[in-house]
C-alpha cells in the first residue's frame, strides 16, 4: 500500500492577501506594487504610450527622454511609481551625457527609495555613470554632494533603522533635499511610511504604540490613530498596543519537510513486483 | 617637420594607404598650405601601388605553402557551401597553422594573400566576402595573442562593420526587382557565428576599457579617437544587435515554436521558419538572431543594466533555462531548431545568474548557477576537453565556469544558512567549498572579515564592466582637467570612475546589511519563545564593536535587537520565479499547488520564504518555529530496489555455466534462479 507523502514547507509566500486585505484605496496602490511580479514591471497606472516606449527599441532614442521625465514628473504629482520607465530616462542619460539633468535623477532616487527592500535603489545607482568634469552645466551639479545623503538614507531603509531614518531626514544635513525636492514629491513620507509598514507587518502581531509611532514619526496619538484605522488595524482597550491583522508572513506554524513520492516514480518497483 | 613625417611612414609596409591617408587629413586639418599637398598626394598616388605591390609580393613569397593551400582551399569550400569542410577548416586546421607558423606574430596581411584567391572562379563579391571573413579571423588573433594597437581596434571595427552590413543590408540579386535587401547566400558553421558576435562585443568591451584610461594615451592616439568618436559607440553596438534580432525575427519564431508545440501541431520547426520571413528561414540568419539576444544580455549587463537585460531574454530566456514545456532540462532541449553550444550555455547562465544576483534574488540565482555547473561538470568528465578540439576555446569556458561557481558560493553565503535552497545541490556545494572554501567560512560566519571575502570574490567573478560613454576626447580642456584631476588624487579619483567599484559598493552594502545576522540566528535557534530584553543582552555578550551606538541604555539595545529582527525576517523572503510546492499546512488547508513550475519572463517572481527557521514578535516576545526536514529515504531505496532487479536479471540471461565433469548437472539451472541477495543498509539521512 503507497501512502502519498506530502511536501509540506514552511511560510507560504503568495501575496495575494495584501491586495485582500488593503482593498482598492489608492492611497495603498503602490503597497500592492511592491511585489516584483507584473505589476512591478509594467504597473496599471503606465500608459500605453510609455508602455511601447520602454518595451521597445524607442528607448534608445534620445528625443524621447522628455516624454519619460514628464511622466516621471506626473509620478511625482500623483504618488505612482514606474521603476523601469525610470530606468529607461537614467540609460538615456548613461548613452547621451548631454541631456543629463541633475534634479530628474534626484527624483528617480528618492521615488526608488519608497521601494525598499526592492533593489531599485541600486538599479538606478547602477546606471550612474560617473561624469567627466563638466564645464558646461549652467549651475553646479547638485547630485555628488546629495549622492552620499542618499545612500546614506537608504542603507537606513534597508537595514529597518526606522527611527535613525528620520533623525537623519530631519537633520540640518538634509535640509537642501527636504527644501528642494522632497518636498515636491507628493507623499514622499507617506511612502517612507509605507516601508515601515511593510517590514513591521511581516515581522509582528503586535506592536507597542510607542515603538510604532517611532517607526512611524507620527509623535501626536490622534495622527497615529488616524493612520492605524486606515490600514485597518486594532488597538487594544488601553491604547497602548496595536494589533496586526494575520497575514502570510506573520503566522507561522512549525512544519516537518516531508518528501512526497508520487506513483510514477514506484513504477518500475511495482511492476517488477507484479511479474513475480 | 612634416616632410620627415610622412616619408618616415611610407617606410612602414603596413596599411600604407591609410597611414597616409590619416596624417595627410589631420594635418590638412591644421590649414596647412593645401596646394603643397596636392602635389604631394598625387605623386604619392602614383608611386604607392608600386610600392605596395612589391612589398606585398614579397611578403607573399615569405607564406609558407601550407598556409598558401589552406587559404585557397578554405576559400573553396566557402564558395561550395561545404559546410563539414569549413567547419573543419576553422576549428581545427586555422588553430594548428596559428600554434605552428604564427604564434608569435600575425597572419599574413589580407591585401598580401589576395591574389591567392582570384585562382578560384569567384567573383569579385565573393573574394571580397572572403577577405571579410578572413579578416576576421586575423583580427580576432590579433586580439587573443597579440596587443592590438589603435589602428587594429579601428580597423577591426570597420570589417565588423562591413560584415554586419554585407549579412543585413546586401541588395537581392539581379533579376529581383526590388530593393529590399535580401537574406545572403552563405554558410557558416555555428561555432563560427557564435565566436563573430562574441568577438565584437569582447572587442567592444576591451576597447571601452582601453578607451577611458586618460592618462596612458599619446598625443596621436588622443587626436584619433577626438576624430573617430563613432568607433566602436554604444549605439553602434546596440544598433548591430538589435538589427540582427529585428531581421531574423527570432522572438516571433520563438512564439511560433511554443504555440505549435501547445496544439500538439505538425508543423516542423523548418516550415515555422519559412512562414514567418524568408530571414528566418535560413539557419545562418536564425543562430545569428539567437545568438544576438544572448549578445544583447551581455551588452546591458556591462552596461550596468540588469532588468534590462533580463528584459531582452523574455522569449529565448524560458527556451534557454529550462522548465517550461520545451524541454525537461535546459541542456537538452526537445526543439533542436536553435543552436545550442557549451560556450553559449555556460555564457548565458552567468550573465543571468549575475542580473539575479545584483536584484538580490539569491535563490534564482543559485538554481542558474546550479544548472550551469551541472551542465559543466557533466561537458569535464566527456572526452577530453570536453568536445572541444581547442584548448583555448575550452580555457575559456573554464574560467567562465570558475567564476560562475565563486558568484555561487556568494549567494550560498547570502542565503541564509539552513534554507531549503542549501540542500539543493551539496554536489555543487562540496565543489565550491573545495575551491572557495577559505573565503566560504570568512563569508558566512559574519563578523568582520566578511566584507573582505566578499570583495575579494566579487572582483575576481564580476564581469568587466565598461562605460558607456568615452572621456570627452575631443574637448582638450576637460582632458586636461581629467589628467590633472588624476595626478592629483592618485588612487581616490581613479577608482571612482571605475564601473566595477560602483558596482562593488553596492553589493557589499547589501552584504554588509546581512553580516550580523547568522549571530542572530544561531540563538534564536535555541528558544521557541524569547523576550526581546533578553535577546539583546544575547546580543551585547556577542556584539562585534557598533561604531553608531551613541548611549548604552537599555531602550536602545532592545530597539537594535527588534530593528535587526525585523532586517532578518526581511532578508529571508526573496522574489523567486520557481515556486516550491505547497502542500497541507497543519490546519489542513491546501494552499496553491504551483509545483515546481516556472513560467513567465525571467523578471516575473513570487515572494517565497528562504529560511527554516521562521518567528514572529508579539509586543515584546518572540516567537520562534523551525521547520525541520524528514528523513529522505525513498529515493534510495527505489534505487537499490531496481538495481538489485537489474543484477537479478543480468544472472538470469547470462549463460548457464559450463558443467564442470566431476559435478552432477543438477545444481546450475537452480544456481540461475537463486536471487542474489542484497544487503541492505541502514537508511541515508
Amino acid at each position: 500500500m503507497i501512502r502519498n507523502f506530502r511536501f509540506r514547507l514552511v511560510g507560504v509566500g503568495v501575496h495575494d492577501t495584501s491586495r485582500r486585505l488593503y482593498g482598492a484605496k489608492s492611497f495603498f496602490v503602490s503597497l500592492s506594487k511592491i511585489i516584483m511580479s507584473s505589476s512591478w514591471i509594467s504597473p496599471p497606472t503606465r500608459t500605453e504610450l510609455i508602455e511601447n516606449l520602454v518595451s521597445g527599441v524607442d528607448r534608445y532614442n534620445p528625443s524621447n527622454v522628455g516624454i519619460l521625465e514628464d511622466y516621471l514628473y506626473h509620478q511625482i504629482r500623483s504618488q505612482e511609481y514606474d521603476c523601469l520607465a525610470n530606468l529607461a530616462i537614467l540609460k538615456l542619460y548613461q548613452f547621451n551625457p548631454d541631456l543629463y539633468n541633475p534634479d530628474v535623477v534626484v527624483n528617480i532616487l528618492i521615488k526608488a527609495l519608497g521601494a525598499s527592500p526592492l533593489p531599485d535603489f541600486n538599479l538606478c545607482i547602477s546606471l550612474l555613470d560617473e561624469r567627466p568634469p563638466n564645464a558646461a552645466l549652467d549651475e553646479p551639479d547638485p547630485l555628488p554632494a546629495l549622492l552620499p545623503l542618499l545612500h546614506g538614507l537608504h542603507h537606513l531603509l534597508y537595514r529597518c533603522r526606522f527611527p535613525a531614518f528620520w533623525r537623519a531626514y530631519r537633520s540640518e544635513q538634509l535640509e537642501s533635499l527636504r527644501d528642494n525636492y522632497t518636498v515636491e514629491c507628493a507623499g514622499f513620507e507617506d511612502s517612507i511610511r509605507e516601508v515601515v509598514i511593510r517590514a513591521v507587518k511581516s515581522t509582528f502581531t503586535r506592536i507597542g504604540t510607542d515603538r510604532l509611532s517611532l517607526y512611524l514619526d507620527l509623535h501626536s496619538p490622534e495622527a497615529l490613530k488616524a493612520y492605524i484605522d486606515k490600514l485597518d488595524w486594532t488597538l487594544n482597550s488601553d491604547g497602548t498596543v496595536v494589533s496586526i491583522p494575520p497575514n502570510p508572513d506573520n503566522q507561522i506554524e512549525a512544519i516537518v519537510v516531508q518528501e512526497s513520492i508520487k506513483l510514477p516514480q514506484l513504477g518500475k518497483v511495482i511492476s517488477q513486483a507484479a511479474k513475480v | 617637420m612634416s616632410r620627415a613625417t610622412l616619408w618616415s611612414t611610407a617606410d612602414m609596409d603596413e596599411d600604407l594607404a591609410e597611414a597616409v591617408d590619416v596624417q595627410l587629413s589631420m594635418y590638412a586639418q591644421q590649414g596647412q598650405n593645401s596646394a603643397v599637398y596636392d602635389q604631394l598626394g598625387a605623386q604619392m598616388e602614383q608611386l604607392e601601388p608600386f610600392l605596395a605591390i612589391q612589398q606585398h609580393m614579397a611578403a607573399l613569397a615569405a607564406v609558407p605553402d601550407v598556409v598558401k593551400s589552406f587559404i585557397v582551399s578554405f576559400q573553396q569550400a566557402i564558395l561550395n557551401h561545404d559546410l563539414p569542410s569549413i567547419t573543419m577548416f576553422y576549428t581545427t586546421t586555422f588553430p594548428k597553422l596559428t600554434e605552428k607558423f604564427y604564434a608569435r606574430t600575425e597572419w599574413p596581411e589580407p591585401e598580401i594573400i589576395a591574389p591567392l584567391l582570384s585562382s578560384n572562379e569567384a567573383t569579385e563579391d565573393q573574394i571580397h566576402i572572403f577577405l571579410v571573413l578572413y579578416r576576421d579571423l586575423y583580427y580576432r588573433h590579433v586580439y587573443s595573442r597579440l596587443h592590438p594597437n589603435i589602428d587594429d581596434r579601428f580597423h577591426s571595427y570597420e570589417n565588423s562593420c562591413e560584415l554586419f552590413n554585407y549579412l543585413l543590408n546586401s541588395p537581392s540579386s539581379a533579376d529581383d526587382e526590388s530593393d529590399e535587401p535580401a537574406p545572403v547566400d552563405l554558410v557558416l558553421p555555428e561555432q563560427w557565428l557564435w565566436d563573430i558576435i562574441d568577438e565584437f562585443i569582447y572587442q567592444f568591451q576591451v576597447f571601452c576599457s582601453w578607451r577611458s584610461k586618460v592618462k596612458s594615451k599619446t598625443d596621436d592616439e588622443i587626436l584619433m579617437l577626438a576624430d573617430g568618436t563613432g568607433v566602436w559607440s554604444s549605439y553602434s553596438v546596440l544598433n548591430v544587435l538589435y538589427s540582427l534580432i529585428q531581421k531574423s525575427k527570432i522572438n516571433e519564431y520563438i512564439i511560433a515554436l511554443k504555440e505549435e508545440q501547445g496544439k500538439g501541431g505538425a508543423r516542423t520547426a523548418e516550415e515555422i521558419a519559412e512562414s514567418i520571413s524568408p530571414y528566418t528561414a535560413l539557419p545562418l540568419y536564425r543562430s545569428l538572431g539567437y545568438f544576438s539576444v544572448l549578445g544583447l544580455l551581455r551588452v546591458h549587463v556591462l552596461l550596468g543594466d540588469f532588468t534590462l537585460a533580463l528584459k531582452v531574454m523574455d522569449q529565448v530566456g524560458e527556451f534557454l533555462l529550462g522548465g517550461s514545456s520545451f524541454g525537461a532540462k535546459a541542456n537538452k532541449p526537445s526543439i533542436t531548431a536553435l543552436p545550442t553550444l557549451p560556450a553559449t550555455h555556460i555564457s548565458t547562465h552567468y550573465y543571468v545568474g549575475f542580473c539575479y544576483m545584483m536584484l538580490r534574488r539569491y535563490p534564482d540565482a543559485i538554481r542558474t548557477f546550479v544548472t550551469v555547473l551541472n551542465f559543466f561538470q557533466r561537458m569535464q568528465r566527456m572526452r577530453g576537453y570536453g568536445g572541444y578540439e581547442r584548448k583555448d576555446q575550452y580555457d575559456q569556458i573554464a574560467k567562465t565556469a570558475d567564476r560562475t561557481l565563486a558568484l555561487y558560493a556568494m549567494c550560498h553565503s547570502l542565503v541564509l544558512p539552513g534554507s531549503p535552497f542549501t540542500r539543493l545541490d551539496d554536489n555543487i556545494t562540496n565543489t565550491a567549498k573545495e575551491r572557495y572554501g577559505e573565503q566560504m567560512g570568512r563569508m558566512s560566519r559574519g563578523g568582520g572579515d566578511t566584507l573582505g571575502a566578499f570583495e575579494e570574490l566579487f572582483l575576481y567573478a564580476c564581469p568587466k564592466f565598461i562605460n558607456a560613454n568615452s572621456p570627452p576626447y575631443h574637448d582638450p580642456e576637460t582632458i586636461g582637467l581629467m589628467l590633472s584631476a588624476e595626478t592629483a588624487d592618485s588612487g581616490e579619483g581613479a577608482l571612482a570612475s571605475d564601473p566595477t567599484q560602483r558596482h562593488l559598493r553596492l553589493f557589499l552594502s547589501s552584504a554588509a546589511a546581512q553580516s550580523p545576522l547568522p549571530t542572530l540566528r544561531s540563538f534564536l535557534h535555541l528558544y521557541t519563545s524569547l523576550t526581546t530584553e533578553k535577546l539583546s543582552s544575547f546580543l551585547d555578550l556577542a556584539k562585534l564593536s557598533e561604531s553608531n551606538r551613541e548611549e548604552t541604555a537599555e531602550d536602545l539595545e532592545a530597539e537594535e535587537a527588534i530593528q535587526e529582527m525585523m532586517v532578518l525576517k526581511q532578508n529571508s523572503r526573496s522574489v523567486s520565479r520557481v515556486v516550491p510546492a505547497q502542500g497541507i499546512t497543519d490546519k489542513g488547508k491546501e494552499a496553491s499547488s504551483a509545483g515546481a513550475a516556472a513560467k513567465g519572463s525571467l523578471l516575473e517572481g513570487e515572494m517565497i520564504s528562504t529560511s527554516d527557521l521562521n518567528f514572529v514578535i508579539d509586543d515584546n516576545t518572540i516567537h520562534i518555529a523551525e521547520s525541520t526536514v524528514g528523513r529522505r529515504y525513498a529515493g534510495w531505496f527505489i534505487k537499490n530496489t531496481e538495481r538489485s532487479q537489474r543484477v537479478l536479471d543480468e544472472i538470469r540471461a547470462s549463460p548457464l555455466p559450463k558443467p564442470k565433469p566431476a559435478t552432477v548437472a543438477a545444481p546450475p539451472p537452480e544456481a540461475q534462479k537463486k536471487p542474489k541477495t542484497v544487503a541492505w543498509g541502514g537508511a541515508r539521512a
